[in-house]
């Protein structure tokens, strides 16, 4: 799809698997007490099996797929959060990932201690969260509230703070879960004003999303999860129409199964 | 090992907030703020050494200080453990969602005791001065007994916060623990009283660190080499057990959270 950009994100045959306990025993008691009755069950499950796609620099690519359909363990897979079971992913690049906006924020810190701790997590230095301070402020027009805790933030400075970080540090990926979906109209359009010109800088996206008009207006290309395989790497119309088809066949599916249920 | 140092090394920074985080929250909103580091053992001491010297009748010469000189560095292990074991389970959400070694948050939580055993060794020369007892040059000797400790502290951390990860009754087991610990270990006692038992409690690798605070501030002398030597030797092996148990599991931890 873009065959003249250096690949930054290569995504080999990966899967990733889950140990899931029928009930996890989370203390002793349970273990010896299940072990001994054989009651622990435990099985595999393959959240996502051998998925291999590319994203070269300057893309933005879009993940779409019902829910659980693994879209999210994908990103966490390219984040570095998980280890992936089988296959290799391979970044090329400083990332930012937007998993859940704000999560290394803690209630009791103030906007600007909230700042730095989240850059240090990223991995940059306090030297280089200081330089980008003002303008992370300002991107999320907090003014004097970010010397309060975070706790008495309302929910939408919380996301703005955070977004403006994940954006802020300048990384060469970002990677964005389903976060844009919350948030008034006019700071929507801001986020996306400023991924267009983070994308300007040749910089890659790698964005999961429920929304289809997203996915058709931004991206170059997209890519369709179900039930942990991919389905289609391919143009966002294509991508969409199959599915919008996935979505009719399953629910279909549901009223020839569970006529009772509805 | 060496990856270690260098993870340590490399996000100092993170370690650094970390453990500034854990204070300000342990601290917060209360009116004396991080004054309570060095108010909380100075009346700990008062407390135990009233006890100890004037209702028990324990005939040591200046027991409060004998007592506080191995009570303070004990209390920083035993603190250390206490928070180290939830590092990772109460950073579940960090760790579920950002690429960050694992180690940052034990060692983070032995940063945080570590502020605050410094801080009350500030109430310790207090009540040196106080007591008269003389101050000794032994107290330049003191860096070394703190760093064996260090190192038998953060293997110790290291084990029980990859032990909490798969059984969360670790925390709790924890606390009976060290409380067996605490007695079976010459803190409110001298070793001495044991006679010919004494090697018994040697086989507590607490001891010779512990030792080195005891004979630096109470008896103005300094241990004897093989005392020295092994507080090293318990220091690394408890490093050694410790972070490999945890770097055989830290990429297991994200599942089990």
């Amino acid at each position: 799809m873009a065959p003249n950009n250096a690949t930054v994100i290569n995504v080999e045959n990966v899967t990733q698997r889950f140990r899931v306990f029928q009930e996890r025993p989370d203390s002793i008691r349970a273990l010896f007490a299940k072990f001994f009755r054989h009651e622990i069950l435990v099985h595999d499950f393959d959240a996502v099996k051998n998925v291999s796609f590319h994203v070269g620099q300057g893309e933005m690519v879009g993940v779409v797929g019902r829910n659980g359909s693994g879209k999210s363990t994908l990103l966490k897979m390219v984040a570095g959060v998980y280890r992936p079971s089988e296959g290799r992913v391979t970044v090329n690049g400083t990332i930012a990932p937007m998993i859940e906006l704000g999560a290394g924020f803690h209630s009791e810190l103030t906007g600007r201690e909230n700042v730095l701790m989240n850059g240090l997590l990223l991995g940059y230095s306090k030297r280089e969260m200081k330089a980008r301070e003002q303008s992370i402020i300002e991107f999320a027009e907090i003014g004097d509230f970010i010397d309060a805790p975070v706790k008495q933030y309302s929910s939408g400075m919380y996301m703005r703070l955070a977004f403006a970080v994940a954006i802020e540090v300048d990384p060469d990926i970002l990677l964005v879960d389903e976060i844009l979906s919350v948030g008034d109209m006019g700071f929507q359009e801001k986020c996306f004003d400023r991924l267009r010109r983070f994308r300007e800088a040749k910089k890659t996206i790698l964005f999961v999303t429920h929304s289809l008009k997203d996915i058709l207006d931004y991206c170059d290309r997209a890519l369709l999860i179900d039930e942990g395989h991919l389905m289609l790497d391919g143009k966002p119309q294509e991508v969409t129409e199959m599915y919008k088809a996935i979505i009719d066949a399953h629910e279909q599916h549901h009223e020839v199964l569970e006529p009772a249920a509805r | 090992m060496v990856d270690l140092f260098r993870d340590t090394y490399r996000y100092r920074e993170l370690i650094w907030a970390l453990a500034l985080k854990e204070l300000k929250i342990r601290y917060k909103r209360s009116f004396l703020g991080f004054l309570w580091a060095l108010l909380n053992p100075l009346l700990q001491m008062i407390v135990l050494a009233m006890v100890f010297s004037t209702i028990m009748r324990i005939p040591i010469p200046h027991y409060a200080v004998f007592l506080i000189s191995v009570l303070l560095p004990w209390t920083f292990f035993s603190q250390s453990l206490s928070y180290a074991a939830d590092s990772i389970v109460g950073n579940a959400d960090l760790i579920k969602k950002v690429r960050v070694p694992k180690v940052v948050f034990p060692v983070a939580a032995l940063t945080s005791n570590m502020i605050n055993f410094l801080l009350s060794m500030i109430s310790l020369v207090f009540i040196v001065l106080v007591l008269r007892h003389p101050f000794y040059v032994t107290w330049l000797y003191l860096p070394v007994p703190l760093l064996a400790l260090t190192m038998i502290t953060l293997g110790a951390t290291f084990f029980f916060a990859a032990l909490n990860v798969y059984f969360r009754d670790v925390s709790h087991i924890l606390q009976i623990v060290l409380q067996i610990w605490f007695y079976i270990t010459p803190i409110i006692y001298p070793i001495e009283m044991f006679g010919k038992y004494r090697w018994l409690f040697k086989l507590n690798p607490l001891i010779f660190a512990l030792n080195g605070f005891r004979m630096g501030v109470y008896a103005g002398k300094l241990p004897t080499p093989q005392s020295i030597l092994m507080s090293f030797v318990c220091g690394l092996i408890a490093l050694i057990v410790g972070y490999s148990i945890f770097r055989r599991n830290q990429d297991q931890f994200v599942y089990y959270v």
